[in-house]
């Protein structure tokens, strides 16, 4: 499964958020009026879906899907 | 202290959800005590509750919101929102500084904590929802309703075991009375329907053990008497100043004049059989009241259905009222749905202002053989009895006492 719609699919489970809500490149905080505690669970909720480590400082309120899947991308990559 | 108006009421009960269907269960006398269904019950010595099966069916809340709050939060958001509509309040056109909550509870969430809790045990700190932290506290309803509405006034929540809802009335009643809020919202609820929370109320000694029999178990004043059971739910009302309610058209539905709280202080547990701190309360709600033993037509009782309890009770009742308590109505409708802990008072006053309303005082289920006679006990069906002013009683563990003085409203 590409990455973006993997990412989307673990957000919508867990948040319990509709699927066209979250949008590529506007921030969660914008696009679903993500808390801080949703972030706490949705880091958890990604570093378990893609078998990676990632820090709440990497992956914020102010990501957009775009940049998470760019944060996830580059640990792939090392 | 002023009379403060009751404009709205909010009940979510296991004798039903919303008043009209509250009061027709309670008035029939029906008893909604079963067997515990939610979970494996069957080794727990009590294994029997008033429960709440059809919540989601009256509730807005959405998922995203639910998998972050305990059922105690959600009940609270139900009655809450009940009550306002009740009130004929938009919360959107108050001041949210103006607005105030004041919640009672014993126990907290534990549905939530035990499952976050199993899970700590077996995945580690990764498996534990960070929404655990702000689901289970005591605290945590008070939270949600004002995240909810946005509300944004002075609040409080009072934990003081099965006391706490009635002596946040009382508390949120004073506060009122300084005139530096618009409204309140206040009560209480509590969810002890869960596997560890169940295990504490057995442990406590207090719950009865007729499982055999579950609408009988619950029987206080009885000579069988074994204990309580326990229940789960939220009572809530919109309180505001007369003139308040008054300008803004609303008919106050009752209104509450009196309250005081007192400690037996003698033991961690239990509350002192002489009953004379109770009995300080009352006088001291009375007086607050501006009203007398011979003014109040109605007495809604704590009924734990233990000796020591209902025994002390009636003592401090006799020493109070002494040769009018054989014409004053009482009556303890909580044997029918089962004890809400730290939401029973609230369901309690919201019980008896319906009682005042209909002029019909319900049942004590249960109660065939008083093990004290002379008191005007209701039972068998409701009795018509046209009431101004009423008092109701809530107890909690190691002897609190408090005791709200209520009077008829408009309608």
């Amino acid at each position: 499964m590409e990455t973006k719609t993997k990412i989307k699919e673990v957000l919508v489970n867990l948040l319990k958020v509709k699927p066209e809500e979250l949008k590529d490149a506007v921030a969660l905080q914008e696009s679903i009026g993500v808390d801080s505690t949703e972030m706490v669970e949705s880091v958890i909720a990604l570093e378990k879906a893609f078998g990676v480590k990632l820090s709440p400082k990497e992956i914020t309120k102010s990501s957009s899907i775009d940049d998470i899947e760019k944060v996830i991308q580059s640990k792939f990559a090392k | 202290m002023a009379k403060i108006a009751i404009t709205g009421i909010g009940i979510v009960s296991p004798s039903g959800i919303g008043k009209r269907q509250f009061w027709a269960n309670i008035k029939s006398g029906r008893s909604f005590i079963k067997e515990i269904t939610r979970f494996d019950a069957s080794r727990y010595p009590s294994r029997i509750a008033g429960q709440i099966d059809e919540l989601d069916k009256y509730s807005n809340i959405s998922e995203r919101l639910l998998k972050k709050i305990d059922a105690f939060s959600h009940m609270a958001l139900i009655a809450s929102e009940l009550a306002l509509q009740d009130a004929g309040i938009d919360i959107k056109n108050e001041d949210p500084n103006l607005v105030g909550i004041f919640l009672g509870n014993a126990i907290g969430g534990w549905l939530y904590a035990e499952t976050e809790l199993r899970d700590l045990y077996l995945e580690g700190r990764e498996g534990v929802s960070p929404y655990m932290a702000s689901a289970w506290f005591p605290a945590a309803p008070q939270g949600q309703v004002s995240i909810y509405y946005g509300i944004k006034g002075f609040s409080k929540t009072v934990v003081a075991d099965r006391a706490g809802s009635l002596m946040a009335l009382g508390y949120a009643a004073k506060v009122l009375n300084k005139d530096k809020l618009n409204m309140i919202l206040a009560g209480g609820m509590e969810a002890p329907v869960t596997p560890y929370a169940l295990l504490c109320c057995n442990t406590y000694g207090a719950l009865s053990k007729n499982n055999a029999h579950p609408q009988e178990a619950y029987r206080p004043f009885d000579k069988k008497r074994d204990g309580c059971v326990i229940g789960e739910g939220a009572g809530i009302v919109v309180m505001e100043g007369i003139e308040r309610a008054s300008k803004r058209g609303a008919k106050p539905l009752a209104y509450i004049s009196g309250y005081s709280a007192t400690c037996d202080g003698i033991d961690r547990i239990n509350c002192s059989a002489d009953g004379k701190e109770l009995a300080r309360a009352i006088k001291a709600a009375l007086s607050e009241a501006k009203t007398n033993v011979d003014e109040i037509g109605y007495i809604s009782l704590d009924g734990l259905a233990m000796d020591l309890w209902d025994d002390s009770e009636i003592k401090a009742l006799q020493s109070v009222f002494a040769g009018r308590l054989k014409d004053i109505p009482v009556s303890c409708p909580k044997s029918m749905f089962g004890n809400l802990l730290g939401a029973s008072g609230a369901v309690d006053m919201i019980a008896t202002i319906l009682t005042m309303e209909h002029a019909l005082v319900p049942v004590t289920l249960n109660l065939d053989e008083p093990n004290i006679e002379g008191l005007n006990y209701v039972t068998k069906e409701a009795k018509e009895h046209k009431i101004k002013r009423a008092l109701v009683i809530s107890r909690g563990r190691g002897g609190i006492n408090s005791v709200l003085v209520v009077e008829k409203g408009e309608n």
